[in-house]
């Protein structure tokens, strides 16, 4: 498994802390959530078909952690493990396809890896915020929004050729930050 | 001329990503096929709304679940007809006795109950209760007026007693080597450098000899202003006007991130109009991560601007950082009402 290098796995202790707080408080889900969303999130879309399947997985991972958190012990493992547990299983339920899923269902849930390309794309996402505002604007109505050159010209009154020098100083600031 | 050729191959080769998903990627030199990689990536780039959305709806689902865990108590194992009607056919649990009365007292409050839920889907059904609905967009780079080396919007001074007097905005520049003034130092420097104002050089106005702050009212005597930094004006850095200084997104600088962010209510006015849009709110975060000032940009009427300030002013935020350091920032928040 590649090395965890997000602050919030950079000290077990806090996340021990988070987990625990959770579990006494479940109002404090919500900096669990926030710290693996992106990991969760990247974990089912490689294997979702579009964005849609891969969201509605993704709340059902995290609905499924909230009610299954007075039952999670902590093992001195990351957290994202267990979460990642919970994401095979969802997928094995529903696409039946269990015996394809077992690479990453091992019997002992906390014990799920985060692979390589997934931890890449979960690291995309998350510097995708960290852009400039405008730059991250134009990723998020052209990827998400999948908005056209001309309606984004029009929404940030600029040229179209401004856009796409937007868009490419995006993707390249993209390509920098993930190296 | 180069970039712009790539920016063009770029756009086309994820135009077509995107139209067709299952298609082979296009021929690509290799550094748009890099960045193409990337864009493939975001094809399933998760949409923020939804993000928060399963947060609010989380954390909403955890709330009635700790209501739910503090409810439960241990009880004794009642048969099927007790635990369906327990005060009816049950000896009672131990801390309800049981009591035909009581059963009949309970089913006229449930059925009263039962007509109120059924009054008030009506009442919703002609009076449109509204619930609003509010995304927050941070937008950078709107630079509509010119600001201070650092990249904040302040005002400058020289610790004037008289007030800043009027004139005509320097020239505005990428960068700022030498900041506005109207009383000019005795002291030469040895290299001269115009004054300027930092921002896009497409904001520069025609100008009259006399630098100075447009929206002052006094004429003469010259004066920077009650200020500090060795600008303009009453507040304190190198541009003109008034102000403490708030950074722009970009350029090192992050935007702050709303944290504590309910919902504004509804005006009754705007309810029963059926009224809906958007307010466009300027804001500046502190580093405290409260909003400091608040100014309508973009006004909806009808008691709305007002629900929109008052819910902003009562936002945390995760302030704005700057070389790791908490800065107050701009932002600009489209608080947008709608009909659910």
């Amino acid at each position: 498994m590649k090395a965890l290098e997000d602050k919030s796995l950079a000290n077990p202790n806090d996340e021990r802390l988070l987990v625990e707080a959770a579990r006494e408080d479940p109002a404090r889900f919500g900096e669990l959530y926030e710290n693996n969303f992106e990991r969760v999130y990247a974990y089912l879309a490689r294997r979702a078909r579009d964005r849609d399947e891969a969201q509605d997985l993704t709340a059902e991972v995290f609905h499924q952690a909230l009610a299954g958190l007075p039952r999670y012990e902590w093992r001195g493992l990351p957290f994202i493990g267990w979460l990642l547990g919970i994401a095979a299983n969802v997928l094995a339920d529903r696409w039946q396809r269990a015996t394809r899923l077992q690479e990453v269902v091992t019997g002992e849930l906390e014990q799920v890896g985060v692979e390589d390309d997934v931890e890449r794309r979960a690291i995309l996402y998350q510097i995708v915020d960290s852009l400039p505002a405008d730059q991250r604007q134009v990723i998020l109505w052209r990827f998400v929004g999948q908005k056209s050159l001309r309606e984004m010209a029009a929404e940030l009154g600029r040229s179209e050729g401004a856009v796409k020098q937007l868009q490419l100083r995006a993707l390249q600031n993209l390509r920098e930050r993930i190296s | 001329m180069a970039n712009i050729s790539v920016a063009d191959q770029l756009d086309d080769a994820i135009e077509m990503m995107i139209a067709e998903p299952g298609s082979a990627p296009p021929r690509v030199d290799l550094k748009i096929g890099e960045l193409l990689g990337i864009a493939a990536e975001l094809r399933l780039l998760p949409d923020p709304a939804f993000r928060v959305a399963l947060k609010v709806e989380l954390l909403g689902a955890s709330s009635s679940q700790t209501t739910a865990i503090a409810g439960v108590e241990r009880k004794p194992a009642r048969s099927d007809r007790e635990a369906v009607l327990p005060t009816l056919f049950g000896a009672g649990s131990q801390h309800h006795p049981s009591s035909r009365e009581g059963f009949g007292v309970s089913v006229a409050l449930h059925a009263a109950l039962l007509l109120g839920i059924a009054a008030s889907g009506l009442w919703l059904v002609n009076g449109s209760e509204l619930t609003p609905q509010v995304h927050t967009i941070f937008i950078a780079d709107t630079v509509s007026m010119p600001r201070t080396a650092d990249g904040r919007d302040s005002g400058g001074g020289t610790r004037e007693k008289q007030p800043e007097t009027k004139g005509s905005l320097p020239r505005v520049a990428r960068e700022q080597l030498t900041p506005p003034t109207i009383v000019v130092p005795r002291e030469q420097p040895k290299l001269a450098e115009d004054m300027t104002l930092v921002g896009p050089p497409e904001l520069s106005q025609p100008q009259t000899s006399q630098v100075g702050n447009p929206l002052a009212s006094i004429l003469g005597p010259p004066s920077n202003g009650s200020g500090s930094g060795g600008g303009i004006g009453t507040g304190h850095g190198g541009g003109i006007g008034g102000g403490e200084g708030a950074y722009r997104v970009g350029g090192g600088v992050s935007a702050p991130r709303p944290i504590y962010d309910p919902d504004p209510e509804y005006s009754d006015e705007a309810r029963q109009a059926k009224y809906q849009g958007t307010v466009m709110l300027w804001v500046v975060v502190g580093a405290d991560g409260r909003a400091r000032e608040i100014r309508v940009q973009q006004s909806l009427g009808m008691g709305l601007d007002e629900k929109a300030i008052q819910a902003v002013r009562g936002w945390k935020f995760a302030p704005g950082m700057k070389d790791g350091v908490p800065v107050a920032v701009q932002v600009n928040i489209e608080v947008v009402f709608r009909l659910l």
